[in-house]
């Protein structure tokens, strides 16, 4: 199956556009899980789980998430995914990400990637 | 298979020329410990405090915690497949240092967590701040990966651990404590009338700080297998997940596993515990998919009525929580779950990041979002300015005097999803 990812981590793009579907977000974290949601309504299905496992959307503003390229009947169970993480992602206080510097940031975009290549299995 | 752990009993923690155990506490010398946190390159210092109960100390940013084990009898070492060699644990007697730990602290990446408060209202919350604590403060090398630097933090955890724990080679123990599980096909002939059930404990299981091993290797990697209860008491299964300190299984959680004891001690009494069966809480669904499916087929395969699931984390892993959940009902067996909360700071948001209509039997860990005030504390071990970056903390929370407003998620152990604590919900 062909990939997709959807991310707004610089350090995904720079390491497997050209090997994946890129889809970079200029954006915050709910960008990302709203791109993924409009991808979802048409027809792609959501490879992995779009929230962190304890790193929470209150502390970090990268996300990476992976989704099938090509595109087929609505996959119902990704749209419940989807729309759950997003009522997660609103519930959690961003207040710290305002004060972020940058070299925090960095460690959450290795996170972000070590995650993502943890499903990448590479 | 059958351990017998002996506990020597520590009420004391002290500097001391020679590192030994007498009368009930332990004596360590300073640096021979710091010698061997040296040993390995990756470290350009060491040094080495100690924490009491009740003493004005607040340790952070707390990566691991640790109990002192030493085996006296019986095949492999402590920590089998990480420091000892990858032999079968869990049989013959292993001696306990019980009231004593390792801690180790480290600013791994910038955003971190894990507070131990000795003393005042944040040592009401976690289990840690009962402890003698011999807490280590390693820097790393100039430009040390952090990949690198979380495994050299967590090897140095476990050699003083084993260091500390063979004091207790050839001490008699105060007390002794039997555990034993038989084969499957004697486990299910014991206690007719009595229901059978299974532990099903979640291993945190995604990258980078967020990863737990079995005999060595990353539970990302495995399938769902089964365990011997008493393997996990002998270090088989240790903590590399450095993130979300409320609701993260330390290592020391996984040797002293609270549903793994309360199982033992109900063995007979009200339910045949059968065994332990051990899954990964992996990013891929498919994966999710894999491992649950497994899961399942292992608790059906055992021939139990009812599990007990555990979890680790919170976000994704209640998708696998749910997903376990869903399949084991649905062989006709009954699930109990383990896990903690997000429910905002007062508490009326949903909980969890999934649910199901199945999952109608559940403990919780507390809440993780309430908002706490900690006092200072007269001494900070470790980095004091990480207030602000750990997890829960926000812009603020480190106040001029040293006090600290932030989510009780900052707090290591607070929220427990194996109920090793004291909080819960009706």
């Amino acid at each position: 199956m062909k990939k997709m990812i959807i991310t707004n981590n610089d350090w995904v793009l720079k390491k497997y556009n050209g090997k994946f579907t890129v889809v970079y977000i200029d954006g915050t974290f709910k960008d990302v899980l709203l791109a993924v949601r409009d991808k979802l309504h048409l027809g792609h299905e959501l490879l992995t789980h779009p929230l962190g496992s304890s790193v929470k959307p209150g502390e970090t503003p990268i996300k990476s998430i992976m989704i099938s390229d090509e595109k087929n009947k609505i996959n119902f169970s990704s749209v419940y995914m989807i729309e759950n993480a997003i009522i997660t992602y609103d519930k959690f206080n961003k207040e710290k990400l305002k004060f972020l510097d940058d070299k925090r940031i960095e460690d959450f975009k290795l996170i972000d990637l070590t995650v993502l290549e943890s499903a990448l299995n590479i | 298979m059958k351990l017998e752990l002996g506990y020597i009993f520590i009420k004391d923690i002290q500097f001391s020329d020679v590192s030994k155990v007498e009368d009930g506490t332990l004596y360590v010398n300073k640096e021979e410990v710091k010698a061997l946190i040296l040993e390995d390159q990756n470290f350009q210092k060491a040094d080495v405090e100690l924490a009491k109960p009740g003493e004005s100390v607040r340790i952070m940013p707390v990566k691991d915690v640790i109990e002192p084990r030493v085996k006296v009898e019986g095949p492999g070492g402590i920590f089998p497949g990480m420091i000892n060699k990858v032999e079968t644990v869990g049989s013959g007697k292993t001696n306990v240092l019980k009231g004593a730990a390792v801690v180790t602290t480290g600013k791994i990446v910038g955003f971190q967590e894990g507070i131990i408060d000795m003393s005042g209202p944040g040592a009401d919350y976690t289990p840690f701040s009962k402890l003698y604590n011999l807490v280590l403060v390693c820097e790393p090398v100039e430009g040390l990966k952090q990949h690198d630097h979380e495994k050299a933090l967590r090897f140095a955890g476990y050699k003083v651990a084993l260091y500390l724990g063979e004091l207790a080679r050839n001490l008699t123990p105060d007390e002794v404590e039997v555990f034993e599980t038989p084969t499957l096909t004697e486990g299910l002939k014991m206690y007719p009338d009595l229901p059978r059930v299974a532990y099903v404990e979640m291993l945190q299981s995604q990258g980078l700080m967020h990863d737990t091993y079995v005999y060595g290797v990353d539970a990302k990697q495995i399938l769902p297998t089964m365990i011997y209860p008493t393997e996990v008491m002998d270090g088989a299964i240790v903590s590399g997940n450095c993130v979300s300190a409320c609701d993260k299984n330390t290592t020391y959680h996984h040797l002293n596993n609270p549903v793994i004891h309360e199982l033992y001690a109900e063995h007979g009494k009200t339910l045949n515990f059968i065994g332990v069966i051990i899954t990964n809480e992996n990013v891929y669904l498919a994966d999710k998919e894999r491992s649950s499916n497994w899961s399942s087929k292992l608790a059906e395969f055992f021939g139990v009525d009812g599990v007990i699931v555990s979890e680790e984390g919170f976000g994704n892993p209640d998708t696998d929580l749910i997903m376990n959940c869903k399949k084991i009902e649905s062989k006709g067996i009954k699930t109990v779950l383990i896990t903690d909360e997000y429910a905002g700071r007062d508490g009326t948001s949903q909980s969890l990041a999934d649910a199901d209509p199945l999952a109608d039997a559940v403990v919780s860990g507390g809440n993780a979002n309430e908002v706490i005030e900690l006092p200072p504390m007269d001494k900070i071990i470790g980095h004091v300015e990480v207030a602000d970056v750990i997890a829960g903390g926000f812009d603020g929370s480190l106040h001029k005097d040293g006090s600290i407003t932030a989510e009780l998620q900052v707090i290591t152990g607070a929220t427990n999803e194996m109920g090793f604590n004291k909080l819960s919900a009706r």
